[in-house]
């Protein structure tokens, strides 16, 4: 029976060549993004979970407290004092780690050298995290100061070989490293990546400020993992008070939150986890489920519309001993053969597609094929699709009454059916037109916070890390590249002009209120030609001068920074920054440092020659930005040979900030094609059908006098109405959830009618298309052919 | 072997009963050759619908096999057909995805007849239409009268005791006509299968035991055949 049934399910589909092609590349393509989505959802999923004991593990984070008690929000960064003061007074902390971010330095094999991701950590990382070591003793791996783990590619970079434990590397040009450890490359989602591991206590040793007991400075992230016996909320309840016991003049304090959960729920409100990452998941989960409705929407349309035919067949069937259930398995059968086809293409699919995708989102996803998880995802996919696309047609089919077919009477389908088809296709052209305008108002909102004026000169900037001799020879270093005509503007800088990198709180001026002074500033130090280098526009006053001693103790503050200190005539009052009266010689206009879709925090740019960290270079627009470069590259290799010259464009740097709504906007744009192609293949199958059912409607109009375009009218208009319906209900829907999204930044764009009517216009001009193309040819056949068979 | 008394089917048009078929009683005995006859439009394939359950007639009993059978479930309808009761169509109604030996093993598969004896009955069925080497056509490769052949090995491999056949010559030429009305006599008169067909023909008629003559709906005349 079984056979016979696949034998028959076959020869069907062979039979319709075009209906099964549409059929089933609808549903590959349905089944392809959906995977791909899923694919990406578990990548995010997956964050920090990959330790068999990853629940236990828990990052400690801070929260600060205003003067009159309300939250200032929720940081990442603790004293580094607190992990150790922790493990020592709670028992269940089982290991407790402090790291920083890790930062491109220099690792090299004799003359050989990368800048790679490097991470100090304490020795109980190796506790926390669960790392497959290639060699090497985890227990001993960073218990002295000369230690440092590789990953197996840094190994290989270094060496061409993993097999270099107890080689020799030299860290940052100056300290030799015994490889202690060879573990195999990270996964991509992790949150404590690097390339390679160093000891806690290389870095205390290195910079010993580190050491100092300090519980006001918050620069470490802390990592602890508890015993599975101990309850979280008991040490939380316990660490409460833990910093301001210690220092008094403090108004934070830690708490535990589990480190699995933190990527996917990272933001917090009033010291409370309010989702984050996790929403922009479940976009996409639903984007999964909705792309993959609408191509099992399509399977379904086309077998139901395809009902006249298969009726006979089950008519016949119920006659000769078929009962209901036999009938249901074969056409689930069928639809799960087809769906069957259609994943071995979306694998394909997905195979040829993953390379763009990972490159377009800059990630690494990869099915991994031995993985039987993998397997038995894909197959529980498959299944259910089959399921859900093969059900309805094969109750609806099977439920046929064999006389109102087999009498021979025309045959007519059931009010209900027809009309549930058209439901279908108005919830699938409706989800598609949603797709359409949302990802018309993404990208508007991208291109309004791109538009957003930087308020300093992006382009032709280009910035270099400090390092190795820079550090102590910037002036020589400054002076060649003027020199080299490569450069028209050098300025050293404490932090890279893309990102925001410090604040604090504390700057005293006249007049200052208790909350003002608690007002957070961003801080930037910099030297000589800062306005000139960056660009950044001086409403009043002038950039630091060389010809003026005094410069040396002065700053100069953003305008918001002024509104806020509330200074009226700010020219050459005094402020008393970190402790040093500072004169105040200019105000600029604010620049984006943070996030381009959050409002600008105070600023203040003070004169400090000690504090570098970024060398910050204006190109000379006379030459070729290629050759500047090379030129720059020259010269900073005289002065730093040990170190390999890496310069980032401050254009490029600054375009990162928009990425995570990038990926959104070419995740919907891409999706919500997609979802009108299928719909369309859809309407397409549903229109040809249509066409050749009437055939005879169609010849005895055209003997009757109608025209072509008579035709196509009557052919087209019944599908056209269906995807206007499908607009008018699309556009209040797409309307409510995109101004309900854009609420959500804080500068925002607004919906505009324009979008919302191309897309309605562009929906309605492609499904218009498919349809008229398929009624054209019905209307051009000869009326004979038509008639001659009735 | 089957009883009909005071059958009656109509349809109900705002408020006017459109009769197709009115007190219709009759009585058809294993081994009967019955033909309805009778003009267009006057109930003879309703009452051979109603007679394959495959309508329900609005009044009236039906006994099958000393069974009452109107309003009976879908599971114990299939029962008969699947034991019973063959049909013959018109328009032969062959599964067009199907060779023709599975159009013959169909009913078969249904009946959870096991697979050797399947075999060797289809092979049975194929050597007695002489099809044996068009058992793996499809049935728009064969004529109207090879495929009402096969349409009546199909009814015939379930071995059942009635066959009904609608207007089974009605697409057929005259000679390939006489050939299926030769074949029904012999299973009638060798297997003692009842049959009952309806038809326009006389001649066809002529090949049976009884003719019932229906005339707007009414049984006009039930006459038995002499041979």
């Amino acid at each position: 029976m079984f056979k016979l049934n696949l034998k028959i399910a076959l020869r069907n589909l062979w039979r319709n060549k075009t209906s099964s092609l549409l059929n089933i590349c609808g549903l590959a393509i349905g089944l392809a993004s959906c995977l791909l989505l899923l694919l990406y959802v578990s990548y995010e999923w997956g964050y920090d979970k990959q330790g068999k004991d990853s629940a236990n593990v828990y990052q400690v984070l801070v929260n600060s407290t205003g003067i009159n008690g309300e939250n200032q929000g929720t940081g990442r960064q603790t004293p580094g004092i607190l992990g150790p003061v922790m493990k020592q007074n709670y028992a269940g902390i089982s290991a407790m780690i402090r790291t920083g971010e890790p930062e491109a330095q220099l690792i090299a094999n004799g003359t050989k050298g990368f800048k790679r991701q490097g991470r100090y950590a304490d020795a109980d990382i190796l506790k926390i995290f669960e790392y497959n070591f290639i060699s090497g003793d985890p227990k001993t791996a960073l218990s002295s100061p000369g230690n440092v783990i590789v990953t197996e590619s840094t190994a290989r970079a270094l060496f061409g070989t993993a097999d270099v434990l107890n080689k020799s590397v030299r860290f940052d040009n100056k300290y030799n490293l015994k490889v202690t450890g060879v573990i195999k490359d990270l996964p991509g989602n992790t949150s404590f990546g690097f390339d390679y591991l160093m000891p806690w206590t290389l870095f205390e040793s290195i910079s010993s400020w580190v050491k100092l007991p300090n519980w006001t400075n918050n620069s470490w992230t802390t990592l602890v993992k508890l015993d599975p016996t101990v309850k979280v909320e008991s040490i939380n309840q316990s660490i409460k008070g833990l910093i301001k016991r210690n220092e008094a003049d403090t108004r934070s304090s830690a708490f535990l939150f589990p480190l699995s959960k933190l990527h996917l729920y990272d933001t917090f409100i009033n010291g409370v986890s309010t989702g984050g990452r996790i929403e922009q998941l479940r976009l996409f989960m639903g984007l999964a489920i909705g792309i993959l409705l609408i191509a099992c929407v399509n399977f379904m349309n086309m077998a139901t519309a395809k009902s006249e035919k298969r009726a006979k067949e089950v008519g016949i069937k119920k006659t000769i001993g078929a009962t209901k259930t036999s009938l249901i398995t074969q056409f689930l059968l069928e639809s799960l053969i087809l769906t069957f086809c259609s994943a071995l293409m979306a694998i394909a699919l997905i195979e040829l597609c993953l390379p763009l995708f990972n490159n377009v989102l800059a990630i690494e996803l990869t099915i991994s094929y031995s993985n039987p998880y993998v397997w038995l995802s894909i197959f529980a996919v498959v299944i259910l699709t089959g399921l859900i696309a093969g059900s309805y047609p094969a109750f609806y089919l099977s439920a046929f009454n064999p006389v109102q077919i087999l009498k021979k009477r025309s045959f007519k389908r059931g009010l209900l059916a027809v009309n549930l088809r058209h439901i279908l296709v108005v919830i699938q052209f409706s989800f598609a037109v949603i797709l359409i305008i949302a990802t018309g108002i993404i990208y508007k909102q991208i291109q309004f916070i791109k538009n957003r004026p930087a308020g300093y000169q992006v382009n032709e900037l280009v910035e270099l890390q400090q390092e190795g001799n820079l550090i102590g020879k910037f002036e020589l270093l400054k002076d060649k590249l003027l020199q080299s005509g490569a450069a028209k503007s050098v300025s050293q800088l404490s932090g890279s002009m893309s990102n925001s990198n410090s604040n604090f709180w504390g700057l005293e001026w006249e007049d200052a209120t208790e909350a003002g002074r608690h007002e957070i500033f961003s801080q930037l130090c910099t030297t000589y030609d800062f306005v000139k280098t960056t660009g950044v526009k001086l409403l009043e006053g002038r950039d630091f001068s060389s010809h003026l001693a005094s410069d040396t103790s002065a700053v100069m503050l953003s305008q918001t920074a002024i509104k806020r200190m509330n200074l009226s005539n700010p020219i050459g009052k005094i402020v008393k920054y970190q402790g040093q009266d500072c004169k105040i010689i200019g105000v600029f206009e604010d620049f984006i440092w943070a996030s381009p879709f959050k409002a600008n925090l105070p600023m203040i740019v003070a004169f400090n020659k000690r504090m570098g960290g970024y060398v910050s270079i204006r190109l000379n627009q006379a030459n070729s930005s290629s050759a500047n470069i090379s030129t720059i590259e020259r010269v900073v290799k005289e002065i730093n040979p040990a170190y390999p010259v890496e310069i980032s464009f401050v254009d490029q740097l600054y375009g990162e900030k928009l990425k995570s709504q990038k990926i959104l906007g070419i995740l919907s744009n891409l999706f919500g094609g997609l979802a009108i192609f299928i719909s369309c293949l859809g309407l397409f199958g549903l229109a040809s059908y249509s066409a050749e059912l009437r055939t005879k409607e169609i010849g005895v109009r055209k003997v009757l006098g109608a025209s072509v375009f008579n035709l196509i009218q009557l052919l087209s208009m019944s599908f056209l109405k269906m995807v206007l319906v499908a607009i008018v209900i699309a556009v209040p829907i797409a309307n409510y959830m995109m101004s309900n999204w854009l609420k959500g930044f804080e500068f925002h764009t607004s919906i505009s009618w324009v979008i919302i009517v191309l897309a309605a216009a562009g929906t309605l001009g492609i499904a218009l298309f498919t349809v008229s193309f398929q009624a054209f040819k019905a209307a051009k056949t000869n009326p004979v052919q038509a008639l001659k068979y009735q | 072997m089957i009883q009909l008394q005071n059958i009656e089917k109509y349809y109900a048009n705002k408020g006017l009963k459109s009769y197709i078929l009115r007190h219709v009683s009759t009585t058809i005995k294993q081994g009967e050759f019955v033909s309805i006859m009778g003009p267009s439009g006057a109930g003879k394939s309703t009452l051979l619908n109603i007679l394959g359950m495959l309508e329900e007639p609005t009044y009236g009993t039906y006994e099958f096999m000393g069974e009452n059978v109107v309003s009976l479930n879908e599971r114990k309808r299939i029962e008969l057909y699947r034991n019973h009761i063959g049909f013959v169509f018109q328009a032969y109604h062959l599964i067009d995805e199907m060779t023709v030996a599975e159009n013959i093993e169909a009913p078969l598969l249904y009946k959870k007849v096991g697979s050797a004896e399947r075999k060797s009955r289809v092979a049975e069925m194929l050597d007695r239409f002489n099809m044996v080497a068009k058992k793996d056509l499809f049935p728009n490769q064969l004529s109207g009268g090879q495929q009402q052949l096969v349409g009546i090995a199909r009814a015939l491999a379930a071995q059942p005791l009635i066959i009904l056949a609608d207007e089974p010559t009605g697409n057929l030429q005259s000679a390939q006509a006489l050939q299926i009305m030769e074949l029904f006599k012999k299973l009638n008169e060798e297997e003692n299968i009842t049959i009952i067909q309806v038809t326009h023909s006389e001649i066809n008629a002529g090949y049976g035991t009884r003719i019932l003559h229906l005339l707007d709906g009414v049984i006009s005349e039930d006459l038995q055949v002499l041979g």
